[in-house]
């Protein structure tokens, strides 16, 4: 799934060639979730890492900053003399929560939206849809910028404020899923049986339905982070601490990227290669459990 | 045509939403006669400060209802007059913004679409010519590549590697320049636009003519003897291109999203940077008018892609 | 929702800056680096063509050096210069807009002043023939040009002086500007401040005694607009887009945020204006202005960052270096809570870490400042010193302020003033803009240490101001200050100008500072009237409510086949001053 396509809500098909399903989940898979892993854990031990302080100035005494990547500052340091590396990683704490809060947010209300208009039907399912269909309108970026400009630019409002561009993709997709699965047997059988509506949600339908929502989740979180990025190229991002946006953004000027390009590129490449690697996992995932079907 | 017209109604109920769903967020969260008037707004001890508030609350009917208020927008809008901009100073109408601005976004898409096709037709067709072999993976990794990395991210490298590095290209646009330097300036950020989107394109395209080829007419023609080369192009390209005219028609909508940071990078006076630079300012009255523009756009050209799909293939006509 | 008193953004308001012939500046800025700002004006100019640009420029060094060799050229016609501005503007019309650097490099070109600065600072007659004040320095009569007459044809004469002042005095907020020193209006409407003698004079009524009152009209009150084409724009206010004045080039047309382009004219009344055009683009990156013209993609352009101008110099580009304008400090308000306390200031102003912003914002190539005015200058106090980098003094008032009043409210966050024994505070700047960011950066890393909680508040420029302007803040950066005339300044420090708007964005009302500085402009002793300059720097200083960080260094800057800067003759002879401000005059320009 592409960023674009996320905008619009649909799901571009992947490369996987018709009739061949790969049932092995292969080695890129766990490279991909290796990394994952790897980014979560260093920006959940930051604080405990032998790292140097992100916020201190490791100005040379008689030189000028900003000084490129050497045994000392693996990544180089910024106009500010502080260490990158560091920085990216304590970069990767707000980044990695913005991403999560939002895609938690745009699942638990996207997904339950969609399962309840997938299960339902009917008038629900109308109504749902068409508050969807004007959510999915709405110009992603614009609706964001909106909000946070107009309420603050908080590290909770901006979580939020992805997440609910999320709530339509997920909701779509949880409501293809139920759809798919609300007329079969194990479905029937626990209705016929005189299981409640609720129950056959939370005990039928939920199970069946996380699976492509697991994928769609890590996909989402690569969308997640990468808006957030946006946001800060804008002007837009918290305003308190920094991101892996407001880290490239803060390299980006014409005489900065022509003297120090690392300022820049160290953090763009560690986003892109988290975002590749949550991209990757995820259409692993939906491959895998061959959930293709059920997309848009 | 009551598919049309069902259509379309949504559609109509669609912009309503949007529109009333912004006016609304703006006017309730924002201070509209604190971004007419600036800080005299606070002025209220003073006289001539007053005077201007009440003017100011006449002219915008700041003091009216909200509903009354979104109504007679509503009204202005429908006939074109998306009313003036905010400022104590100008006051100009917003379609003198809008006529200036938005052949420049329009130009920057164009450009981006067409290069996008431009160059997602042939590689999707290497790709499917060689299935499965070296080059087509190495295409596959490409694309997908290419689709992970952000816009801005992108917009960096390029303006990096060929304006500042290469020099090839311009580093800002200039409004004043002739139509051919002004299509130069423009290379950049469309090309920025265009290579993610031709990985889109190439991707879909790629299956959907894997698929075609392993139709019967298709190894009939090549039963005949017609050259592979041939078959690709002139048997198999078409019938492949439904989901290609889908996404590409979709998409545009989401172009329209990632021109505000494209904009933004290559200095491009655009409807993208206009609409950043009005949300900053709260100047209500023009965020309202390009919202309605792209999603107008946006939702026209979904119906406009639903009925091509539906005259193009027969089995989705309802 | 951030506690924004106001509520949201005001636009176009850039208008309070720049007023009036108080080429005011006052900007929401660092000095830097890659964005925007305005100014205003400034002092001296030192230029030097040809060569790289010498260093902190003096008041001393003046024109002469700018006939550089050069000259020996024959100047010719045609040919269009491109001139990167750091910022647009939101409208050219100088009785309505306010203007601010960029908008003075497009203004200069399309208007003429009636006084200019010559080469020693002092304003002599340009459009005006003459200007005479009265035994008591309160009545200024200013006798007009024969002759001349605007871009529309309308004849430029003491009627459309009236217009002039009239549009500026019911300006939203250019008005806030000049208010301060006339009568008000009175209640028949009718103009006490400017009185028609005959056909081509006026003389204008002035509340104080000032001495210096023709600089004044050296700036937007100064500025001359066809009276026709101000009537048309005050009932339709788009015309602001589009400046008829008398100057040597004529306004052609302007697509905001790209490009602004004016065109020789033909009959200036002046004598020959070299290029047939100019076009103004607004390039808010510094870094990419330098680029631009690395790239020959424009011909000229100004900034005030310094490692654009030490690149430029390298390079080799011709460079008019200017020092003596305005300053970039921080900026306290002290009518509220906690900053209405000088322990808190003071504790503020000691933690200020204002050598690493030497260091790390200016690069090293800055100077730092200790009051408005350069050593160099006669008004320079030497015992004025601006303190910092001291936090262990800032910590025991800190400690001091928060026993006492710590549990009073601070009504921007709406918290108390003091949390676990830290001070709470926000720090407000224009922006989106990294240098501003990274200023932000160093001073809150400075203040959390000494014991300030910091909330950063980010937002657009109009709004900065705007916010400064009714008092909506703690503490902001901000540049200004730095008219060549220091008494045009007097509009940001005396109490008259604080109200529910004020331009004396500090509130620092101090009655005996007041007199001091009415004194100096009425003053036309030199001695004395430095003395009391100084004077009037030592209690600026012991208020605490700027924290200087350094002198502004404006820099306009030329390609090598652009001639003739600078050379402009004044009708009495002598030199003009060259760039005022980062903006200066184009008629003698020319290109080969």
């Amino acid at each position: 799934m592409s960023e674009p396509s996320a905008e619009t809500g649909v799901t571009v098909p992947m490369a996987a060639e018709p009739g061949r399903v790969q049932r092995r989940i292969g080695i890129g898979f766990w490279l991909s979730m290796s990394w994952i892993v790897l980014v979560v854990l260093a920006a959940v031990l930051a604080p405990w890492l032998p790292l140097k302080d992100p916020d201190a100035n490791y100005i040379v005494t008689g030189t000028r900053p900003p000084y490129g990547p050497s045994w000392t500052h693996p990544f180089g340091t910024d106009q500010d003399a502080r260490d990158l590396f560091s920085r990216v990683i304590f970069g990767a704490r707000t980044s990695l929560i913005i991403g999560f809060v939002a895609i938690s947010f745009g699942m638990i209300i996207g997904g339950g939206l969609g399962i309840i208009a997938g299960y339902y039907r009917k008038w629900v399912d109308r109504t749902i849809s068409v508050v969807m269909l004007i959510l999915l309108s709405f110009p992603a970026l614009i609706l964001a910028i909106l909000i946070t400009s107009l309420i603050d630019r908080g590290l909770f409002t901006i979580s939020v404020t992805l997440g609910i561009l999320a709530i339509a993709p997920v909701g779509r997709l949880a409501r293809a899923a139920t759809l798919s699965f609300a007329e079969r047997e194990f479905v029937t059988a626990a209705r016929s049986l005189g299981a409640s509506n609720g129950r056959i949600i939370v005990r039928e339908l939920l199970p069946n339905v996380v699976i492509p929502m697991a994928a769609l989740a890590l996909l989402g979180m690569a969308v997640a982070i990468v808006a957030e990025g946006g946001l800060a190229f804008l002007g837009l991002s918290i305003e308190k601490g920094f991101t892996w946006g407001k880290l490239i953004l803060y390299g980006a000027g014409a005489r900065d990227l022509e003297r120090a390009p690392w300022i820049s590129f160290a953090p763009i490449l560690v986003l892109f290669i988290t975002v590749l690697a949550l991209n990757y996992a995820g259409d692993r995932i939906r491959d895998y459990f061959d959930v293709k079907e059920i997309s848009l | 045509m009551n598919y049309l017209f069902q259509r379309l109604a949504m559609a109509v109920m669609l912009l309503l939403a949007v529109s009333a769903l912004t006016f609304g967020g703006m006017n309730l969260l924002g201070d509209p006669l604190f971004n007419i008037l600036g800080p005299v707004a606070a002025d209220t001890s003073n006289p001539t400060s007053v005077a201007k508030i009440d003017a100011a609350k006449e002219k915008y009917y700041l003091d009216r209802p909200l509903p009354e208020r979104y109504v007679r927008w509503l009204g202005d809008m429908v006939t074109g007059d998306f009313g003036v901009q905010f400022s104590s100073t100008g006051e100009p109408p917003v379609t003198n913004l809008l006529k200036e601005r938005t052949p420049r976004t329009f130009q920057l898409l164009v450009l981006a679409q067409f290069m996008a096709t431009a160059i997602s037709i042939p590689w999707a067709l290497i790709a499917a010519a060689r299935v499965r072999r070296p080059t087509d993976r190495i295409s596959t990794v490409t694309s997908f590549l290419l689709i992970a990395l952000p816009n801005f991210a992108l917009g960096i490298i390029l303006k990096y590697l060929l304006g500042i590095k290469l020099g090839w290209f311009p580093l800002t646009y200039t409004a004043s320049d002739p139509f051919f330097s002004r299509l130069h300036q423009l290379i950049l950020p469309a090309l920025t636009i265009a290579l993610p989107a031709a990985a889109v394109y190439q991707r879909l395209l790629r299956t959907d003519l894997v698929t075609t080829l392993q139709e019967d007419f298709i190894l009939m023609a090549r039963s005949k003897g017609v050259p592979r080369r041939r078959v690709l192009v002139r048997h198999a390209l078409r019938p492949s291109l439904f989901s290609f005219i889908t996404v590409f028609g979709i998409n545009t909508g989401a172009l329209i999203g990632g021109s505000l940071i494209v904009e933004t990078i290559f200095r491009v006076p655009g409807l993208g940077s206009a609409i950043v630079e009005a949300i900053l300012r709260e100047d209500f009255p023009v965020v309202l008018a390009i919202v309605m523009i792209a999603t107008t756009t946006f939702v026209l050209v979904n119906i406009a892609v639903d009925l091509l799909y539906s005259v193009l293939d027969p089995r989705v006509r309802r | 929702m951030t506690p924004r008193r106001g509520g949201g953004r005001a636009r176009g308001l850039i208008a309070l800056m720049a007023v009036a012939g108080l080429t005011l500046s006052a900007c929401g800025g660092g000095d830097a680096a890659d964005e925007p700002a305005d100014e205003p004006a400034t002092q001296d100019t030192t230029a030097d063509t040809e060569a790289p640009a010498e260093e902190p420029v003096t008041e001393e060094t003046l024109v002469e050096e700018t006939i550089a060799p050069e000259e020996d050229l024959d100047p010719v016609f045609g040919g269009t210069l491109r001139y990167a501005i750091e910022a647009d503007v939101d409208g050219l019309n100088p009785t309505r807009n306010s203007i601010s650097a960029p908008g003075y490099v497009i203004l200069n070109a399309v208007f003429d002043n009636l006084f200019v600065y010559d080469e020693n600072d002092v304003a002599v007659p340009f459009l005006a023939e003459s200007g005479t004040p009265s035994d008591d320095f309160k009545d200024w009569t200013v006798k007009l040009r024969e002759g001349v007459t605007f871009h529309d044809g309308t004849p430029l004469n003491a009627d459309a002086l009236l217009v002039n002042f009239s549009s500026l005095r019911s300006s939203a907020l250019p008005a806030l500007a000049i208010n301060p020193f006339f009568p008000p209006l009175n209640a028949d409407g009718t103009d006490p401040g400017i009185e028609k003698v005959d056909d081509l004079t006026v003389i204008y009524h002035l509340l104080d005694p000032q001495a210096y009152f023709p600089a004044y009209l050296t700036g937007q009150l100064g500025m001359v607009g066809s009276p026709t084409w101000l009537e048309a724009a005050l009932v339709d206010p788009t015309l602001n887009q589009s400046p008829v004045g008398t100057g040597p080039f004529v306004f052609s047309g302007r697509s905001e945020d790209s490009v602004t382009t004016v065109v020789r004219n033909e009959d200036w009344w002046y004598g020959d204006v070299y290029l047939d055009a100019v076009e103004f683009m607004p390039v808010t990156d510094a870094d990419l202005r330098v680029e631009l013209m690395l790239n020959a993609e424009i011909d000229a352009l100004h900034t005030t960052h310094f490692p654009s101008i030490d690149t430029l110099e390298a390079e080799g580009f011709k460079q008019v270096i200017d020092e003596t304008g305005e300053e970039s400090f921080g900026m306290i308000n002290m009518a509220v809570p906690p900053f209405d306390d000088i322990r808190a200031r003071e504790a503020l102003a000691l933690a200020a870490p204002i050598e690493q912003y030497q260091l790390l914002i200016n690069e090293g190539l800055g100077t730092r400042a200790n009051g408005r005015f350069v050593p160099s200058s006669p008004n320079h106090n030497a015992d004025v010193v601006q303190v910092g980098d001291d936090i262990a003094a800032a910590q025991p008032l800190v400690a001091e302020y928060c026993a006492e009043r710590g549990d009073e409210t601070n009504p921007l966050l709406a918290t108390t003033t003091c949390t676990d024994g830290k001070i709470n505070m926000e720090l407000q700047w224009a922006g989106p803009s990294v240098v501003q960011s990274r200023i932000a950066d160093i001073l809150e890393a400075a203040w959390s240490e000494a014991g300030f909680n910091v909330t950063r508040q980010e937002i657009p420029q109009d709004d900065h101001i705007a916010q400064v302007a009714v008092g909506a803040y703690n503490v902001v950066t901000w540049r200004q200050f730095g008219a060549p005339e220091p008494a045009v300044d007097n509009v940001w420090l005396l109490c008259r100008t604080i109200g529910a708007i004020s331009l004396n964005w500090p509130r620092n009302c101090d009655e005996a500072r007041d007199e001091v500085l009415l004194a100096a402009a009425a003053s036309t002793d030199p001695a004395e009237r430095a003395s009391l300059y100084q004077e009037a720097e030592q209690m600026i200083a012991d208020a605490y409510t700027y924290i200087f960080f350094n002198h502004t260094r404006w820099s306009n800057a030329f390609a090598d086949n652009v001639y003739g800067i600078c050379d402009r003759m004044l009708p009495d002879g002598a030199h003009a001053r060259c760039y005022s401000g980062g903006a200066g005059d184009l008629s003698t320009v020319w290109m080969q």
